[in-house]
């Protein structure tokens, strides 16, 4: 028997989500990303220039799709609303959109919330959010929460990881 | 005995057909074929065949030699439908108590599979009752043309509108005129109740009359009312629609409509049930729909589940297209159709007793389809589940993510469900408080919207003691959506 600590109840061994809270039950197993030591970095310029039209009815692009080039896994994602890139950890509650984990993401210095991609209009931005081993567009790190345009055939870089994107 | 020659499909069947079903198949077709009977120029021919392939195939002996032989020669045809199983755990620990142990099991069909599209006999249920008045009906009508251009010339169409009783507007054709059919479409006009039963009973009727084994016979049904008095025979007809092989997707649009009937029609005939809350949605909505439509290989997917001794079925969700919960009585688990487009994905809670240290026999998983286009009916597919028991379970293997990912959502839909049952029996307090939890936890997925508005309803609830109509569907349906996984492409 196990309790769950927020609410009290009991649940037979190895249970992993209280049925009466939501609360996760596997406490242990709270894993930090190890900085990889990413030296010799170009840093991306700073790109204050976009100014995005104000289209209301901008609908294209429609999906992104992920490209994983260590693992050659393929993700399409609707672009209906944010995409948050990352590893899943049920611990802290972080259950990521594009959960890195299959693709090595852990050892390849993945943070659990690495970056996201959001949209204005029918331009897209990639944001790093003050990740370990920091993100890299075409080659060039990112600055921390500072939205860079993205185009069709981007490579990504979340710490050793690479992925390239297409969109449709 | 000609191992070359592939009885079954002489029979219509898959190599895992039951000797009833051979039976069956071959009282069927030796009727058909025989030669006095038929006029076909081969059917003497035919008939011999059918002869030879139900004489091997009846006899126990013959049919295991003629199988081993096959296999030997490599001309089995594998089976359409592919299995894929993960367990949460690898090893479990020796207890003397219950433990629990997810499965995850992932049903799609055989990648390598070229089958083309079988054809549709669709029948769109619409509901023009005096509240679809305005923009409601015309964005109805513009789906309904995009799903008359969608329609090749194989396909069967129909539509029946209904308010106090049904009309049918176009009767069921192949090879429609579309120039027609939308003029037809243009001249629904908007008036009167909502009698669901009416415009099911009119639009069963046109799907009848085309239905055929190789063909997708489904009806969509949308309404945005309630219907009174009629509701008990509206899921009978759903499940008789159902063993006529004709499927019913549901959608409500707006707040008025009656969740759970719609639910239990849908549910019954092994179809889909959608909430669309705004009008401009309509469209989006019945292009998903005939998307998959055109995209299915199997039908009449039943799952049947042999636990082994000391191990129960605690509870099975479906998690893929989207989060439901399956009941588990006794029997076959019905989960209607398979596509090409998403896998058919079941979460399966198993609560195992105290076991014996080894290798330990847990269930075995046994799927059955019918795949009109290569006119292969009961085609089964079996996988044994199995885990290691052990003293010392040693280094432990994190839990697969995909499979915690899934259970985060359906921990958001179980307090879903008890936040209903709360409610209905009047425990206001608790749902409130409960609905409150239930936004902090989809807050970490997330899920801004469907949290905003199970904390609005949360207030309300601890005001008022109800649930909006539009908050209630909001959060059903939402945490239903949840599961929605973003498509892999390709395996690996």
């Amino acid at each position: 028997m196990i309790k769950c600590p927020s609410c009290g109840k009991s649940h037979p061994e190895n249970t992993l989500f209280c049925d009466e809270c939501g609360a996760y039950l596997l406490v242990e197993g709270r894993k930090r990303t190890d900085p990889l030591g990413i030296e010799d970095v170009a840093w991306m310029e700073a790109d204050f220039g976009v100014i995005t039209p104000l289209e209301s009815a901008a609908t294209k692009p429609l999906t992104i799709r992920v490209s994983i080039l260590d693992s050659g896994r393929q993700i399409e994602l609707p672009l209906d609303k944010e995409i948050s890139i990352g590893r899943l950890d049920a611990a802290t509650a972080t259950f990521p959109d594009v959960d890195l984990i299959a693709d090595g993401g852990m050892e390849k210095g993945v943070s659990r919330r690495h970056a996201k991609i959001t949209r204005k209009g029918s331009e897209l931005f990639l944001e790093d959010l003050d990740s370990v081993n920091g993100t890299f567009l075409n080659g060039k790190r990112l600055t921390p929460y500072l939205p860079h345009a993205l185009k069709d055939e981007d490579e990504i870089r979340l710490g050793k990881l690479v992925m390239r994107i297409y969109l449709r | 005995m000609d191992v070359h020659r592939d009885y079954y499909a002489e029979l219509g069947l898959g190599s895992s057909a039951t000797l009833p079903e051979i039976k069956s198949a071959y009282r069927i077709l030796a009727r058909r074929f025989h030669p006095d009977v038929s006029s076909t120029p081969d059917a003497e021919e035919r008939f011999h065949r059918i002869q030879e392939a139900y004489e091997v195939l009846s006899d126990p002996e013959r049919r295991r030699a003629y199988d081993l032989w096959r296999e030997k020669e490599g001309l089995t045809e594998p089976s359409v439908l592919v299995v894929k199983h993960t367990l949460s755990h690898e090893t479990l620990p020796q207890l003397s108590e219950d433990q629990i142990l997810y499965l995850l099991l992932e049903i799609y069909p055989r990648a390598d599979l070229e089958i083309k599209r079988l054809p549709i006999n669709l029948c769109l249920v619409l509901d023009r009752s005096t509240s679809m008045q305005g923009v409601r009906l015309q964005r109805v009508k513009d789906a309904t043309n995009f799903i008359i251009d969608f329609l090749d010339q194989a396909d069967v169409f129909s539509l029946v509108t209904f308010s106090d009783r049904a009309e049918i507007v176009i009767p069921a054709q192949s090879n429609i005129n579309k120039a027609f059919a939308k003029s037809r479409v243009s001249t629904v006009r908007s008036s009167g109740g909502t009698e669901i039963l009416q415009g099911m009973l009119a639009g069963l009727g046109e799907i009848d009359r085309w239905r055929a084994q190789d063909m997708v016979n489904h009806l969509i049904l949308l309404t945005d009312g309630q219907t009174y008095g009629d509701e008990e025979q509206c899921i009978e007809e759903a499940k008789s629609a159902s063993l006529r092989k004709i499927g019913i997707s549901t959608m409500g649009i707006g707040k008025d409509w009656n969740d759970k009937l719609l639910d239990e029609i849908s549910r019954q005939s092994g179809g889909m049930s959608m909430y669309i809350d705004s009008a401009a949605k309509v469209t989006k909505f019945f292009r998903d729909c005939i998307h998959s439509l055109s995209a299915v290989v199997a039908r009449d997917l039943n799952l049947t589940l042999r636990l082994a001794n000391n191990v129960r079925l605690q509870e099975a969700f479906r998690a893929s297209p989207y989060l439901e919960r399956i009941d588990v009585g006794q029997g076959p688990i019905f989960l209607g159709q398979l596509g090409t487009d998403q896998p058919c994905m079941l979460l399966l809670t198993l609560l195992i007793g105290p076991q014996n240290v080894g290798k330990v026999s847990i269930a075995q998983v046994e799927l059955s389809a019918d795949v009109p286009s290569m006119r292969r009916a009961g085609d089964r597919v079996k996988v044994a589940i199995e885990i290691q028991v052990a003293t010392d379970v040693g280094v432990v293997r994190p839990v697969p993510s995909n499979i915690v990912s899934i259970l985060s959502k359906v921990s958001i839909f179980k307090m879903q469900e008890k936040t209903m049952d709360e409610l209905e029996q009047g425990e206001v307090e608790r749902a409130s408080q409960r609905l409150e939890t239930m936004a902090t936890r989809l807050l970490n997925l997330g899920e801004n919207e469907l949290a905003k508005a199970a904390l609005l309803e949360a207030g309300r609830i601890a005001r008022t003691g109800h649930l909006s109509p539009e908050g209630r569907k909001k959060i059903r349906y939402g945490t239903r959506s949840l599961a929605t996984l973003p498509k892999e492409i390709g395996y690996d």
